[in-house]
């Protein structure tokens, strides 16, 4: 589904990334872990084309991609991102929210739009907040939304870069919920994530990055329970699972 | 004291419906170069943010010579140049030089207001698939608007007092008309007075219709 190959990434003299190979099936849950500054969220950035590579290829559903020459907002249109800040339109309904992609982009008819936009709020519990601007919801409500928005596009991939970082705690689960209602639903995703429950619980492959390479690519019973990568198990003692 | 009132009285009584036509001058004056400033700040602002180093000088270049030099400087040499290359009156020489001047202001507004926006906006909008152009014109232009329009309320309260400038070059806003009855009627300090209340009077009225203005986005936010 997507594939990533020798991806190289750096900011002036900081290279983040140093060669990441990395091949995603359709339909499985991949979740990114590592400290911070591993190279997790460019890596992600990278995929749709947020960040541009220095070096390597990025293959998307059998396409290779010329990021200098192809029309990367059509790609993009079919690799959906969740942010940690959720980056809701403020001057737009939860609605408006949900429709502006498919309105814009794929000039689809509105009422075709509003209908399967209120089918996908309904999805993630919130077709009664159709009609709210967004200063007006939960932080967890928000990245559900946002979420919403991002399925509107039918992505045949959804990034999601530490879709739970910035809520509270008390909201984290409801967004986890959708989350894994997604995967069950056999979305294709890749979660840079630090809720370590989630990763062992729904994902079907756990990778660690460190200093931007891949250290570690394993299901999670293994990469939790029988993991011997000196690097993942100080990682594993340091976080709470 | 009572003199003072009776010649003020006097003199607002014999020159108010001269002064309500200047007005109307004034408010015209005011509204072209306000329309005219705006459609020139989009234009320079947002080849300001530009890629291109070329658009990017061009902006540049404009905002400095406008910013580096008085109006009443750009009205005389818009005015002169201009009339010598095609047949303008004064009226729409005025008004464009005002507008023209404004624009160089309201493109620092527009920018600020557009690089204020978070960049997450933007990745947002990029990400969903929309093209740079749809981002800016969907996205991140209307909400830089509204955070643009209390800078821009009182860039177009600067234009309207501003105007009264175009009397240099001879148009009877209520400026210029202030100086002809002064000049006739050799009293200058009322006549003075009356005008300032008259501007001061559409201060007013023009900042009470943008505050409404204010809050009613902020209702609908």
């Amino acid at each position: 589904m997507i594939k990533a190959e020798n991806i190289h990434k750096s900011f002036g003299d900081l290279n983040v990334l140093n060669g990441i190979d990395l091949e995603v099936r359709r339909g499985e849950v991949v979740v990114l872990i590592g400290v911070s500054g591993s190279g997790k969220s460019t890596f992600l950035r990278c995929l749709n084309f947020l960040e541009l590579t220095n070096e390597g290829v990025i293959t998307i559903d059998g396409k290779q991609v010329n990021q200098k020459k192809d029309n990367l907002a059509k790609i993009r249109a079919e690799v959906g991102m969740v942010f940690q800040h959720f980056n809701l339109f403020p001057h737009k309904t939860v609605l408006e929210n949900v429709m502006e992609a498919p309105l814009m982009v794929k000039k689809m008819d509105k009422a075709q739009v509003k209908k399967m936009a209120l089918e996908i709020l309904q999805k993630v519990g919130l077709s009664e907040k159709a009609e709210v601007y967004p200063n007006k919801l939960s932080g967890g409500q928000k990245q559900r939304v946002a979420i919403a928005r991002a399925l509107a596009m039918q992505p045949k991939v959804l990034l999601f870069d530490e879709p739970t970082s910035a809520l509270d705690p008390e909201l984290v689960g409801e967004v986890l919920q959708v989350m894994q209602n997604l995967a069950e639903e056999g979305m294709t995703m890749i979660v840079v994530t630090h809720e370590m429950k989630f990763a062992k619980n729904v994902a079907d492959r756990v990778i660690m990055l460190d200093e931007g390479v891949i250290i570690e690519d394993s299901d999670p019973d293994t990469f939790f329970n029988r993991s011997t990568n000196t690097r993942t198990l100080q990682f594993l003692e340091m976080v709470d699972v | 004291m009572p003199e003072f009132f009776l010649t003020f009285y006097d003199v607002f009584k014999s020159t108010y419906k001269g002064f309500l036509q200047a007005g109307l001058l004034t408010i015209e004056i005011t509204a072209i170069a306000i329309v005219i400033g705006t459609v020139l700040g989009i234009i320079f602002a947002l080849m300001k943010i530009s890629h291109s180093k070329i658009l990017q000088t061009i902006s540049n270049i404009y905002i400095t010579l406008i910013r580096g030099t008085p109006l009443i400087v750009q009205i005389m040499f818009l005015y002169f140049g201009i009339t010598s290359i095609i047949v303008l009156d004064n009226f729409w020489a005025g008004a464009i030089a005002l507008g023209i001047h404004n624009g160089a202001y309201i493109a620092e507004i527009f920018r600020g207001s557009i690089q204020g926006i978070d960049k997450g906006q933007r990745e947002a909008s990029l990400a969903l698939g929309m093209n740079s152009s749809l981002t800016m014109r969907r996205i991140v232009f209307p909400q830089a608007l509204r955070r643009a329009i209390p800078p821009l309320g009182n860039q177009f309260i600067i234009t309207l007092k501003d105007s009264s400038l175009v009397y240099v070059i001879g148009v009877s806003e209520l400026f210029g008309l202030a100086n002809r009855v002064a000049a006739s009627n050799f009293k200058q300090f009322e006549t003075f007075l009356v005008v300032g209340l008259y501007y001061l009077i559409l201060v007013l009225i023009f900042s009470a219709l943008l505050k409404w203005y204010e809050n009613k986005l902020d209702v609908d936010k």
